[in-house]
């Protein structure tokens, strides 16, 4: 595949130059905990972003994995952000209006939920989504009842103290 | 005052060019001037001999010289001067040939112009010229060493063998630093100790030598030549005439164990210790933190040299120049959290894994699992643990590392040929003589080498894990070793860093101490008399560290052996009745020559003349011998006293990078306008923003300052202070209507002659753009007028 330059240019601007100093020591994708699932891993994901390779890294699915735990960014011993490297390359899919990984309905709910209790409740949200894709709620159930097994989901829904701040914030960011 | 001027015709170079029969008619009417003769070579024996008999006919007191640079031929006048009976410093030369005839070779009458115009301010300058006389300061021959690793040895060795007496103050209670810790050593595997033993014993033994163990320095004044050193030793509590070194009377009745700090916490000594059986002097030592002071070993001591009541002792002494050899500290590996050092006890680090291979070690030489006291069947090398890390601040490579591990491991695999070895490293650093040698012999041994940076280690049921991604075949491991050594980097002593406040050495953003010039002088510090040798100013192997303990007690003989020095009468002075002890010379000085007592004076053993801080005094306190401000300050006058040119530009030269780069252009025939009339001066810190208001005021068109490349300065920082002040005045001379851009400040090394010319090429079409000096103004007058 034919080398992008101002992809490489775009990328590494928004993620510092440090990007540049990459010595492929895979410390980012070792550290991360759902490299197991990523293809490539962050570490062959930076390196195709220095080879200009635009097509292959924003197909990927790694950028959609990425947790945002940042633990690729303290261990990193370059100083290199591959947080921000992910960020950068959401945005230009985003913008250059590519499949972006993202599940529309998911995110829907997810939002009315933070918008008017502040707080996301698994067991309802999950609910509430089966009932729009029916399809999920097969693997839905495997993790659900584990994690109930194991008291990690609250079947209640929670609330936080003043909802009504939480829902000024996202209206003004939805107005921007 | 008679002042005489000489024109030179250097042949065809400069009379080629240049009307030398009008330059020497024009010189002949300035003031003060007796004398104007051309000579077709001023240089040789005749053109001398010339003005050696004007001397005595005109009864000169002051000589010009326009001819080539006074780089190359200032210190030939004033020796032909000095030999006619005059002060050598009543010289002035006029550069008509490099930044002249040389440069504007197409534009012979401009170029006659700019040469008068040289010359009127070579004459103005050469008026206020004073007599300075160079002064010799007697030197004590005496030298302090600071540290006693293998670098203070070897420098206190090579010192007292030529006839110094030297000071070696160590901090520990014995002398040998690392290099007595460590087991064999690369590249050859010979033993650490046997080695370094002899060279301790002789720094023990050797009458030139007074050794000061145990102790601290506490402060040192003065100046090269004759530094005033005191400090403390520190109580040991046990008298160093009257132990034996018997080990170990004492330590064997002492009921106090604590982990020992010369086997870096993997092995046990007792609060009262000898620290270990080479140690020099071979002393006992009563450590006061975990002493319960219940006094068996003062019983047990059959030659009664433990004394509680010893008392620390002080010490004050003068040497003539100081070698810091402070050295390093190992990185601290629990920083790195995610390997588990300190938390999972089969993790270890390269100096525990050195005093386990040692036979003088706690294991006797046995490599263990810490947890289980069996020899590990797997263990595992990481690499680079506290270096180039930007994740823990040490970003850089530190150095011996690769060679450390792979010298333990091939220890290791030969002892125990059955032990699986792997390194996970990220690059083999193997620069050295034999060192590429030493790492295949390490390769065919078999063990096995990894390129991938370990992300995590996990303990699970008593065993180790490396988490890691094969970057060739981007699969992740996990992979299970009985021992993991983590392979720490090298720091700078934090104990150092108080020696480094008290001599004001400057450090690199490494921490580590940063030397005179990194190439060219790799044992100087900025701090004249001072030497740094060894790992204090870097991370280094044996071998190096060696040659520059040696290399710097040759820099330390070379500077005290006649017993007095030079000192050049070019320096710094303060003129007390002035002095408002602000401290702006204390800061700016980058030869700490400046001490503040009331008022401030200079200590010209110290000084370099740069005249950073006669710039930045407030109060014009401070003046230079040569380069006075009066002197750069006539210069400037006479520059714009006759406007020859638009635009005029008044060009302040450092000595050292930017006249230099100006002298070259000359010698490579590069061709730029003539509108520049160049001052030299000692470095771009020189120059008082007062220089460039008063040039602007008479009549420039604009000022160019031109110093070396940023971090490049001579004098540390000067053209940084430049930079300072003059974006300052910049800012100042916006606010009254001036425009900022009548001030150009450029940096080019010696060599960019092109830069320069292109430079000052760009100045002038700027100029021309803008307008003759006060254009802006009238126009903002005008408009100021307009309804």
């Amino acid at each position: 595949m034919e080398t992008d330059k101002k992809f490489k240019q775009e990328i590494v601007q928004q993620t510092g130059t440090e990007v540049l100093t990459c010595i492929q020591c895979g410390t980012c994708s070792a550290s991360c905990p759902t490299s197991h699932l990523m293809k490539p891993s962050i570490r062959r994901l930076i390196k195709l972003v220095l080879e200009g390779k635009k097509e292959e890294a924003l197909d990927s699915c790694t950028i959609w994995l990425c947790t945002s735990c940042r633990l690729c960014n303290v261990r990193c011993p370059r100083g290199i952000r591959p947080k921000a490297l992910v960020d950068a390359l959401k945005n230009l899919c985003e913008r250059e209006g590519r499949e972006t990984g993202k599940d529309q309905a998911y995110e829907e709910i997810f939002l009315r939920f933070i918008k008017d209790y502040g707080r996301v409740s698994e067991l309802p949200l999950s609910g509430e989504y089966i009932f729009i894709h029916p399809e999920a709620a097969v693997g839905a159930m495997r993790v659900g009842l584990e994690l109930i097994q194991k008291g990690k989901l609250t079947l209640m829904r929670d609330k936080i103290k003043r909802t009504e701040e939480v829902k000024k914030i996202i209206t003004e960011l939805e107005k921007a | 005052m008679p002042i005489g001027v000489y024109i030179c015709h250097c042949g065809l170079n400069i009379a080629g060019v240049l009307d030398i029969e009008k330059l020497s008619s024009y010189a002949e009417k300035l003031p003060d001037v007796v004398i104007a003769r051309d000579i077709p070579f001023t240089c040789s024996d005749l053109g001398q001999e010339q003005i050696q008999k004007d001397i005595d006919e005109y009864k000169l007191d002051r000589v010009v010289v326009a001819a080539c640079s006074p780089r190359l031929h200032e210190p030939t006048f004033r020796r032909a001067i000095a030999k006619a009976g005059l002060n050598p410093y009543m010289l002035e030369m006029a550069n008509i040939r490099e930044q002249c005839s040389w440069v504007h070779m197409e534009q012979p009458a401009m170029a006659t112009q700019k040469a008068q115009d040289l010359i009127r301010m070579a004459v103005a300058k050469a008026a206020l010229l004073k007599p300075l006389e160079s002064e010799t300061m007697p030197v004590s021959q005496e030298v302090l060493v600071i540290g006693g690793g293998v670098t203070g040895i070897q420098a206190s060795l090579d010192l007292a063998d030529a006839g110094f007496h030297i000071y070696l103050v160590e901090r520990r209670p014995t002398i040998g630093g690392f290099m007595a810790l460590l087991t064999d050593v690369f590249p050859t595997n010979d033993c650490s100790i046997c080695v370094l033993a002899p060279k301790m014993s002789d720094v023990f033994n050797h009458p030139e030598i007074t050794l000061i163990t145990y102790a601290e320095i506490l402060s040192i004044d003065g100046s090269v030549g004759n530094f005033t050193v005191t400090g403390i030793k520190k109580a040991r509590y046990v008298d160093e005439k009257f132990c034996r070194g018997c080990i170990n009377d004492c330590a064997s009745v002492c009921p106090v164990e604590v982990p020992s700090e010369y086997d870096f916490g993997i092995g046990k000594r007792k609060a009262i210790y000898v620290p270990y059986p080479q140690a020099v002097p071979l002393v006992a030592c009563v450590d006061t933190k975990s002493c319960i002071g219940c006094a068996r070993c003062v019983e047990a001591c059959s030659a009664d040299a433990v004394k509680f009541e010893q008392e620390p002792q002080d010490f004050k002494f003068t040497v003539g120049a100081i070698i810091v050899a402070t050295g390093w500290q190992a990185f601290d590996a629990a920083r790195k959290e995610e390997y588990g050092f300190g938390r999972y006890k089969d993790v270890i680090t390269t100096l525990q894994l050195e005093r386990l291979l040692n036979s003088a070690g706690p294991t006797k030489g046995d490599v263990v699992r810490p947890s289980t006291g069996q020899i590990p069947q797997s263990i595992a090398f990481l690499q680079c643990v506290g270096s180039r890390d930007a994740a823990i601040g040490n970003i850089y490579c530190s150095r011996i590392c690769c060679m450390a591990t792979l010298k333990n491991a091939q220890l290791v695999k030969e002892k125990y040929p059955d032990t699986d070895i792997t390194v996970y490293y990220l690059d083999i650093r193997a620069g050295g003589e034999g060192y590429e040698e030493y790492y295949i012999r390490a390769q065919k041994l078999g063990i096995n080498f990894v390129h991938a940076r370990i992300s995590r280690i996990e303990e699970v049921k008593g065993n180790l894990y490396m988490n890691y991604e094969d970057p060739d075949t981007g699969r992740f491991k996990r992979v299970s070793y009985d021992l993991a050594v983590l392979s720490i980097g090298l720091e700078p002593d934090q104990g150092a860093e108080v020696i480094g406040n008290i001599l004001g050495l400057a450090r690199r953003s490494d921490r580590f101490f940063e030397i005179a010039h990194p190439k060219m002088r790799p044992v100087e510090a900025h701090i004249d008399g001072v030497f740094i040798a060894g790992c204090a100013s870097g991370p280094k192997e044996i071998q190096t560290s060696i040659a520059q303990g040696g290399a710097a007690a040759a820099k330390a003989i070379k500077l005290l052996q006649k017993g007095e020095i030079n000192l050049e009468p070019t320096g710094a002075y303060v003129n007390q009745d002035y002095c408002t002890q602000c401290k702006l010379c204390v800061d700016v000085c980058p030869k700490r020559a400046i001490i503040l007592k009331s008022p401030a004076y200079v200590d010209e053993a110290a000084c370099n003349g740069c005249g950073s801080c006669a710039a930045a005094c407030p109060m014009d306190a401070i003046g230079m011998r040569l380069y006075s401000d009066e002197q750069i300050m006539a210069e400037v006058k006479a520059a714009t006293e006759e406007k020859s040119e638009f635009p005029l530009i008044v060009a302040f030269l450092c000595n050292w990078c930017s006249y230099g780069a100006a002298d070259l252009a000359g010698v490579s025939r590069i061709q730029y306008p003539t509108n520049s009339r160049n001052i030299r001066v000692m470095c771009s810190g020189r120059v008082d923003p007062i220089f460039i208001m008063e040039a602007l005021r008479y009549g420039a068109d604009g000022v160019l300052i031109a110093g070396c490349r940023l971090g490049e300065c001579h004098y540390v920082k000067g053209n940084y202070q430049a930079l300072q002040r003059i974006n300052v005045l910049k800012g100042v001379m916006e606010k009254v209507g001036i425009n900022s851009n009548r001030i150009k400040i450029v940096w080019c090394a010696a060599s960019e002659s092109e830069k320069f010319a292109k430079e000052l090429k760009e100045f002038v079409e700027e100029l021309k753009l803008i307008g003759p000096i006060g254009t802006e103004i009238r126009a903002d007058k005008k408009r100021v007028l307009a309804p």
